[in-house]
């Protein structure tokens, strides 16, 4: 298969993002702008308790209260949920135990917020303690209280992999060196806060539910289960997101309690959550030890790499498993390594549960490692860059040791580009005092090729529906949450049909509207849903040649389109209008829809032979490379970034101007786990629900980042595209550190490197001289 | 979402219409309200009645003094403050060091020396503050920083009183027995629970700088961003020099005690600034601060910035007094 070459301007092109101007004027509904006349309000009831059983709750005073409606508990919640079918181990409401100081115990609805709040101070619940674990090296330790029954150890899973033979590889080196890294738990502080509105017709059992997901398929797939209702009656919404990250790739309790309360409601309700709710439901990227082990010979090839990670979760497995098991999958498919070991535990510790969020799993392994390839390049006397390039894949197609494929692989070139635009030859080791240059690379997946929830149907499905009007409607599961995917499937579509994009309306994310779609995670959309587009419009334009053909009469196959023309190629006749040949097709028709699909093929999702290769299976990889010039502050302390060059193979940037924003998205939140986000706990309690004492990089802090866009053209993307918005996150982290070393001679091994680490890192550094 | 409790708002159009309202119980007062409708929300206090001092005439003017000095109304917005070319730098630093632009347009000096203090187990929300069984500043009856203190160890973290305590000025108060005037240092003291001098119906009108020639003044704080943040440690210092001499050094500490506070510098007066003086400084430093666990960054960082910036101010303020000549 060899990718399309765009021909009508559409691709390629700088394109606003089609619902921008409603988002910046304001015009934009967002799930809590909604009309909810009607609609009660719903809360929730936290647990105060990090780990304790509940002996008993009374509910009677607050449904006694006069305005509330209905009150729920765990007696409502009897099926639990979890976005891995192999692992659902959560429920709504908690039922007989808490495992997270926040997890929801009960839900009330009631006539406004304030009788709600009320009520929720009238439930009385007795607990009895348990112990409570906040280090994972103490959860697992022996004698400790589960918080499972089914995980004795408090392990979720525990990963042992070998690829080549290690041992070897070890023994062949020049070189070896280990280094133990510590990563700060993060959080993806979407700037939208959760909210859902459910409505419920007790005639037809029919709910309604409009919501801040990712994915309205698995909110869907949920709701149904947990609430015991059948799908078909059940229609889920997705209205404007702001934001998503990760964090909204799972169901969560908010929005199943929202749907339960309408059910016993028997109506609106409405459920808007804070801020410090957000942090609750968590879902962040775990906190991470990691010890990464490399061997090298002297010209810098690396033999083996020997991983071991701990990694504290929290209180359900959510995404665990997968979590812990991209550790070590992107260790593969960026270099050309002969033998990888990857020793991982994930373990249930009594916090928020963590979750996806972008570079899911991969972020921490990835800055690890590069970092100590590049010390290991220097102890060696070769240069970050060269190290780099002594490890490039050797050839395309090409096949990693856990059987992905590598079909289009712009890692040199994002090298050379990054390295010139930087300066790096001129510059590096010859910055002022204070400053520093350092550089790291890193890449994601575009897209999952096997879904958690197995169905064998194509992994993307776009209708595309032309009627009398001459308007078109794309009709697509895919959530836009910010990211541009509406964008996307427009531009897709308007290319191949050589169309105005304003003829266009896309219509997403609505159950009732849309064909379903597997959701906005995993870097999938532009590829999967961009594919199912292409094949829709391609389709449509068939149809169109044919019935131009006919008015033209010509052969289907001599039919040309482009600037809302068809014609004959050749002729000097300009040929048929678009509406009139849409009527034209429409003659004995009617109303034309067709229906595109993606479906990837088996070759591309992993090895049944090779244990875990599920996991980071995928149709192709995004490769970036960034150089960071930073400067450290030796009196405060603090680490301020003054540029970022970044290349980025993103296969085709179908959206330019989308593809940068992307990338600097990436890179940025890159910054803000490498300098100053943290989630902070005191005895399990959280200290940092606020966005005062969560320190998300300011406007102030950010750096001009400068986007350099690489396209290999992937054979098997739509018009050669792949991901562009998570395979530059993790560059940022060992870039910094590496720049770190440049400016004031300090090796860093945690993150954040916020003033206050620094500051003991100078210190150590003064008390050594 | 976190609703604001109910209460009824007064729009006052005089200061005795405000001094008398404030005069009753469960009153509180509000201006800009950055710091009072967060902390609302979050369930800290449920004020009966808010009296809004923002109309009130003659309170947001930058004036000189006829002696030479400044007079600013407590209405002034810290925009404005940070903005006006009358206003010493050492407080423009201060004002513009205050969270973000749109807090800087809606803030002012009044509310923010008058801010209330802040701990990580207070400013948390109601149902966080629950489970923690509250704490001594609000509904508890224990300190969570110091577990056996009688007393509440939240933070004060205004930048701007410093700044101007340096400059030694002093707060015009108008209350139900009339006007008077204190050094601003006193407006404060060392209590988290309660910081403010004020007397019950008491409100800042002005604050007053005397004239400060031949004295060089700057701010700095340490923080983690360069916007939003409240100062993990903060340090003013006036200095003025006479030939190779400290001839007057004062110096004020924010985001550490419960209260800004001066630092003793008297040993320093007649010293060289050197080694030795920089020693004495942080012996001081030391002696007033009382950092703990009060935010999410550790008391250590704090403690060492303290220190640090008090030095390194007076080492920059030092230079530019030689080449102020």
């Amino acid at each position: 298969m060899n990718a399309l070459i765009p021909q009508n301007g559409k691709i390629g092109a700088r394109t606003p993002l089609i619902d921008g101007v409603e988002k910046v004027t304001g015009k934009a509904k967002y799930t809590a702008d909604l009309a909810h006349v009607g609609a009660l309000a719903g809360r929730i009831l936290r647990s105060t308790r990090a780990h304790a059983r509940i002996l008993s709750i009374d509910v009677s005073k607050a449904l006694a209260l006069p305005g509330v409606v209905t009150v729920a508990t765990g007696a409502d919640t009897p099926v639990p949920f979890g976005v891995l079918p192999i692992a659902e181990n959560e429920y709504p409401l908690a039922r007989d135990k808490v495992r997270y100081r926040g997890d929801p115990v009960a839900a009330v609805a009631a006539i406004d917020e304030k009788t709600a709040a009320a009520a929720l101070k009238l439930i009385k619940i007795d607990y009895e303690d348990l112990p409570a674990y906040y280090d994972p090296k103490k959860a697992m330790a022996a004698g400790a209280v589960p918080l499972h029954d089914d995980k004795a150890n408090n392990v979720l899973r525990e990963v042992h992999n070998e690829f080549g033979n290690v041992e070897d590889g070890f023994a062949k080196a020049d070189l070896v060196r280990s280094k133990t890294y510590k990563f700060a738990e993060v959080n993806h502080v979407h700037i939208e806060p959760n909210a859902s509105l459910a409505e419920y017709d007790p005639d037809r059992g029919y709910l309604t539910l409009h919501t801040t997901t990712q994915v309205p398929y698995y909110v869907h797939l949920k709701v149904a289960q947990c609430l015991q209702m059948d799908t078909s009656r059940i229609r889920v919404v997705k209205p404007f997101l702001g934001g998503g990250f990760g964090a909204r790739t799972e169901t969560l309790s908010f929005e199943i309690i929202a749907a339960l309360l309408a059910v016993k409601a028997e109506g609106k309700v409405r459920v808007l959550q804070t801020r410090e709710e957000a942090f609750i439901s968590h879902r962040g990227r775990p906190a991470a030890e990691i010890t990464m082990k490399l061997g090298m010979t002297k010209d810098g090839k690396i033999t083996a790499c020997h991983e071991e990670v701990i990694q504290p979760g929290g209180a359900y497995a959510g995404y665990g498993i997968i979590t812990i098991l991209y550790t070590g999958a992107l260790l593969h498919g960026i270099y050309d390594l002969p033998a990888i070991k990857h020793d991982a535990w994930r373990v249930y510790t009594n916090t928020p549960p963590c979750g996806a969020m972008r570079g899911h799993g991969t972020v921490d392994a990835r800055a690890a490692f590069e970092d100590l390839m590049t010390l290991m390049g220097e102890e060696l006397g070769l240069d970050p860059f060269q190290v780099r390039q002594a490890n490039l894949i050797p050839s395309i197609p090409y096949t990693t040791m856990l059987a992905q494929r590598v079909m289009s692989y712009g890692l040199p070139e994002c090298l050379e580009k990054v390295k010139k635009a930087s300066g790096w030859d001129e510059r590096r080791g010859k910055m002022p005092k204070g400053r520093g240059l350092g550089m790291g690379c890193a890449h994601f997946v575009s897209g999952t090729s096997t879904p958690k929830h197995w169905t064998g149907e194509p992994h993307a499905t776009v209708n595309l529906k032309v009627d009398f009007d001459g308007g078109l409607t794309i009709f697509t599961g895919a959530a836009d949450i910010g990211q541009g995917s509406s964008t996307m499937a427009a531009q897709v579509v308007a290319e191949v049909l050589g169309v105005d994009i304003k003829r266009i309306s896309v219509i997403a994310a609505d159950s009732a509207l849309t064909p379903k779609d597997n959701g906005s995670y995993s870097s999938r959309v532009t590829f999967m849903v961009g594919n199912a587009a292409l094949d829709a419009a391609t389709q449509l334009r068939q149809k169109l040649a044919e019935a131009a053909a006919r008015k033209l009469e010509a052969r289907p196959e001599d039919i040309e389109n482009h600037d809302e023309h068809f014609m004959v190629a050749g002729s000097q006749d300009k040929g048929l209008s678009f509406g009139d040949v849409v009527k034209e097709a429409m003659v004995n028709s009617g109303t034309i829809t067709v229906k595109g699909t993606f479906a990837c093929p088996k070759e591309f999702m992993g090895d049944k032979a090779i244990r875990g290769s599920a996991i980071g299976a995928t149709m192709g990889f995004c490769y970036s490379a960034q150089v960071v010039e930073a400067e450290v502050d030796e009196i405060t302390g603090r680490v301020k970034p003054i540029k970022v060059w970044v290349a980025v193979d993103v296969g085709r940037a179908l959206n330019p101007l989308a593809v940068e924003g992307q990338i600097q998205g990436g890179v940025w939140m890159g910054m803000g786990q490498a300098l100053s986000e943290e989630t902070r706990f005191e005895d399990g309690r959280m200290l940092h629900a606020n966005l005062i004492d969560y320190r998300v990089p300011t406007m102030q802090d950010s750096p001009d980042i400068e986007v350099i866009i690489v396209e290999s053209i992937d054979p098997n993307g739509p018009f050669g595209a792949k991901e562009a918005s998570e395979g530059m996150l993790a560059g940022f982290l060992p870039a910094v550190m590496n720049a770190v070393y440049e400016a004031v001679g300090v090796r860093a091994d945690q993150f954040p490197l916020t003033p206050d680490r620094m500051a003991d890192y100078l210190e150590a550094k003064e008390a050594q001289q | 979402m976190n609703l604001l409790p109910d209460f009824n708002l007064l729009r006052a159009n005089s200061i005795d219409e405000a001094v008398a309202a404030l005069s009753q119980e469960g009153v509180l007062p509000i201006a800009g309200g950055t710091d009072l409708l967060p902390n609302l929300r979050r369930g800290l206090g449920e004020p009966k009645l808010l009296v809004d001092l923002s109309q009130l005439g003659g309170l947001s003017k930058i004036e000189p003094t006829a002696d030479g000095g400044l007079r600013i109304g407590a209405l002034v917005s810290l925009e404005a403050l940070a903005e006006s070319p009358l206003t010493p730098d050492a407080v423009k630093q201060a004002a513009l060091g205050v969270a973000g632009p749109t807090h800087r347009a809606q803030g002012t000096l009044g509310g923010n020396l008058c801010q209330d203090t802040r701990c990580v187990f207070y400013n948390q929300s109601d149902w966080w503050r629950e489970g923690n069984e509250f704490c001594l500043k609000y509904r508890g009856s224990k300190c969570h920083v110091v577990t056996k203190s009688d007393r509440c160890y939240a933070t004060y973290h205004g930048d701007v009183a410093p700044a101007l305590m340096v400059l030694n000025a002093s707060a015009e108060i108008v209350g139900p027995d009339g006007q008077r005037t204190l050094l601003l240092a006193d407006l404060f003291k060392e209590s988290g629970a309660e910081h403010l001098t004020l007397k019950h119906g008491e409100i800042l009108t002005n604050v007053v700088i005397p004239t400060h020639a031949g004295w060089q003044a700057a701010y700095e704080k340490a923080r983690v961003r360069e916007a939003i943040e409240f100062p993990l440690a903060g340090v003013a210092v006036a200095l003025k020099k006479d030939g190779g001499k400290i001839a007057g050094l004062r110096v004020a500490i924010t985001g550490a005690n419960s209260a800004p506070l001066m630092v003793p510098t008297g040993d320093l007066i007649g010293m060289e600034w050197n080694q030795e003086s920089s020693e004495i400084l942080g012996k001081a430093v030391r002696k007033v601060s009382n950092v703990l666990k009060s935010t999410v960054t550790g008391p250590k960082y704090r403690r060492r910035m303290l220190l640090k910036l008090a030095q390194h101010l007076v080492d920059k303020l030092w230079l530019e007094c030689a080449s102020a000549g």
